[in-house]
């Protein structure tokens, strides 16, 4: 019970044997990742509305948390989706929930840095901003390498495979996007043509 | 606290106001607006109301014909360049015609002007005028009589076809005089005392967008040929301030740099410190009625670092602060009282703005309101270094729009001199500058510091010692334990 929650930390530090872990010792906990991802948009949140003014470029006008819940938890199960589409055609070996679980927990150190990093946001000058960007993008960083370390032992990737296959599953997030904007748009029709013949009909 | 309780009563209060004399809020045929940080187009009080208007009939002089432009000296006296009816008008400040030149005595001739388009007057009373058609700049005293006239320049930089054709002038201090010519694109040509081109000063940057860039990169040698020049834009107008440095603008589209304060040495030193570059309209359509980019057709310096621009493509005028701060924007096209056909030129009479019409052959005065007055002023005071005395106007200001960022950008700078930063920060968020929040909070940091310094260190030192003593306890107590079960 307490180690399923230590183990994000251990990837943290040694990727390749963690994820190791993650697939074949079945160590990955659903609900520890939806807790992770949970996190991560409370964080998001945090950081627009209280990191300190001078890095704090969001216009508060327009802040909303079910907006940075929504932007956060669709991409993530899009990415999920297409990396799973792509890999199930790319021979590899990793399950849905293993490509879940993986991808969640390599935004720990996302949630990691930026919540501290919210604090001491506001206790920064103009020419110490540059420390509080410099750890902000080493967060995103992190995050890149665990993601990418995480789908190459899960997939059981080569390394240029890996990246192939990253790249890959840009391009499927963005087919995906298209289809589901296509697909919307027809249904709207469909809606519209249904509702004005209702109208012709009910005004004849 | 207790400020933003007073702001916030101070809102609830203006608009009872609003709601109690609507017809005050009627008064004006157009929106004043600044933009905020946010790019975003912020309505304000009218910093002016139009007051009348002032053409030839009511002068007395019979009506104007097709002026393009006129100045208004220090103390008061306008000077109405009539071109179509190639004449001089002048009037004191109460708009009583003391005389009108319409021709002067050129070494025993008879000579009169073909179709002026610029003015200015010099603080001795000597009137330059661009006599365009006649292609020459014309110096007159103050009763009409010919001082002298400087015409086809003569130097190694311009070519031997040059035709020297004024369309504004403007002089300095040392008599020296700048002009505005049409075809020139070097910059605003410069003459000395007597007449003498000295050379230009100013020079327009040329920028050609990415696209124009790619097409000639595709192009061949011979489509390159029959290519236009990239060729910077002319100026469109010239003023001058007190200390000798020219402002100037010019019409370029898609540059951040169409006003211009160029020191004697000839380089640009305007200070572009407002959220947005001073260029006039930041935020229009891009196609349709309105649309595109400001065209700044002329700046006038009224003191105090503030200078006020026209902007001819949507009639409105702008005026600016010494940190290129847009303090107001009004203006409009239309038929009634406030709004213009076809503005040519602003001046300022002793805190009344005058704008030239030249498709309605008329001159509008405009009075300040309360608003444009605590403004002007205001500014004057914080431009002056007399921080601590504006706060009281600034106040005031935000009393009556709250939504001014420079009015608290000016309180936190009074504040950040008399030492209170934490209450600067305050008006430094508020006015939305990073900049001086940071320099704020920066000695409000080490102000704190300075003061708990003893009981940070103590904290520091108590928490090390207590983590020492975790760790001894922590490597004691397995031995011990180690020890028992063997």
């Amino acid at each position: 019970m307490r180690h399923e929650w230590k183990f994000p930390f251990h990837i943290l530090f040694h990727p390749f044997d963690g994820f190791w872990d993650l697939k074949y010792e079945n160590k990955g906990r659903m609900r520890v990742a939806m807790v992770i991802l949970l996190l991560l948009v409370v964080a998001t949140s945090l950081m627009k509305q209280f990191s300190g003014f001078l890095v704090n470029y969001y216009d508060p006008r327009y802040l909303n948390t079910l907006d940075d819940l929504m932007f956060t938890v669709l991409p993530f199960f899009l990415f999920c989706v297409a990396n799973w589409s792509v890999t199930t055609l790319m021979e590899g070996e990793g399950k849905f929930r293993e490509i879940v679980i993986a991808t969640a927990y390599a935004l720990l150190p996302m949630i990691l840095i930026n919540i501290p990093l919210t604090f001491i946001s506001r206790f920064l000058t103009n020419e110490e901003t540059a420390f509080y960007w410099m750890l902000n993008s080493f967060g995103a960083l992190w995050f890149l390498w665990l993601l990418f370390v995480g789908n190459m032992t899960i997939h059981q990737y080569s390394v240029t495979k890996a990246v192939f296959t990253l790249v890959l599953t840009v391009i499927a997030m963005g087919i995906i996007v298209f289809l589901g904007a296509l697909a919307l748009t027809i249904c709207m029709d469909m809606y519209w043509f249904v509702y004005d013949i209702y109208r012709e009909l009910i005004f004849r | 606290m207790r400020t933003k309780k007073s702001l916030v009563l101070a809102a609830i209060m203006s608009l009872l106001v609003l709601t109690a004399a609507p017809a005050a809020q009627a008064a004006t045929p157009y929106e004043a607006y600044t933009y905020n940080y946010y790019a975003d187009a912020v309505a304000l009080p009218a910093p002016f109301l139009p007051e009348r208007i002032v053409n030839g009939a009511s002068l007395g002089v019979g009506d104007f014909k097709l002026p393009n432009d006129f100045y208004v000296t220090k103390d008061g006296t306008v000077y109405i360049l009539d071109s179509g009816n190639n004449r001089i008008i002048v009037a004191d400040e109460h708009w009583n015609v003391i005389r009108i030149i319409d021709g002067f005595d050129n070494n025993g001739t008879p000579d009169t002007f073909g179709n002026p388009n610029g003015i200015f007057v010099s603080e001795t009373g000597k009137i330059y005028v661009a006599d365009t058609d006649k292609r020459r700049v014309v110096v007159l005293d103050g009763d009409g009589s010919l001082v002298k006239i400087v015409e086809n320049p003569q130097s190694e930089v311009l070519p031997d076809n040059f035709e020297f054709v004024p369309l504004k002038v403007t002089a300095d201090r040392a008599e020296r005089i700048f002009v505005v010519a049409r075809g020139v694109y070097e910059g605003i040509m410069q003459f000395n005392d007597t007449g003498e081109f000295l050379g230009y000063v100013g020079t327009i940057k040329v920028q050609p967008s990415l696209a124009d860039r790619i097409w000639r990169w595709l192009a061949t040698d011979e489509q390159k040929s029959q290519m236009v020049l990239f060729i910077p834009t002319e100026f469109s107008s010239v003023d001058i301030d007190d200390k000798g440095f020219v402002y100037a603008t010019n019409i370029d589209v898609g540059s951040t740099e169409t006003i211009k304060r160029i020191n004697p040495l000839g380089k640009d030193v305007i200070k572009r410190f407002g959220h947005y570059p001073n260029v006039g309209d930041i935020r229009y359509r891009s196609y349709g009625r309105d649309s595109g980019p400001s065209k700044l057709t002329d700046i006038k310096y009224i003191g105090d670092g503030m200078y006020i621009v026209l902007d001819s493509n949507r009639a409105r005028i702008f005026a600016y602060n010494d940190e290129g701060e847009l303090l107001y924007a009004f203006g409009g096209r239309g038929t009634q009282l406030g709004v213009f056909n076809t503005p040519v030129s602003v001046e300022w009479q002793k805190g009344k703005l005058l704008v030239l019409d030249r498709g309605k052959n008329n001159i509008v005065i405009f009075r300040p309101t309360k608003f444009g007055k605590l403004v002007h002023e205001a500014t004057a005071l914080h431009y002056n270094g007399n921080t601590a005395d504006s706060v009281e106007l600034w106040k005031e200001v935000l009393r009556l729009n709250s939504n001014y960022d420079i009015a608290y950008l000016g309180i936190g700078k009074s504040l950040l001199m008399a030492k209170q930063n934490k209450e600067a920060m305050e008006y430094f968020k508020l006015g939305m500058s990073r900049k001086y929040y940071s320099l704020a909070f920066k000695r409000y940091r080490r102000e704190v510091m300075q003061e708990h310094f003893g009981a940070f260190m103590t904290t520091v030192v108590v928490l090390i010692a207590a983590f020492a003593a975790f760790r001894i306890a922590r490597r004691v107590r397995p031995g011990r334990s180690a020890g028992h079960e063997a």
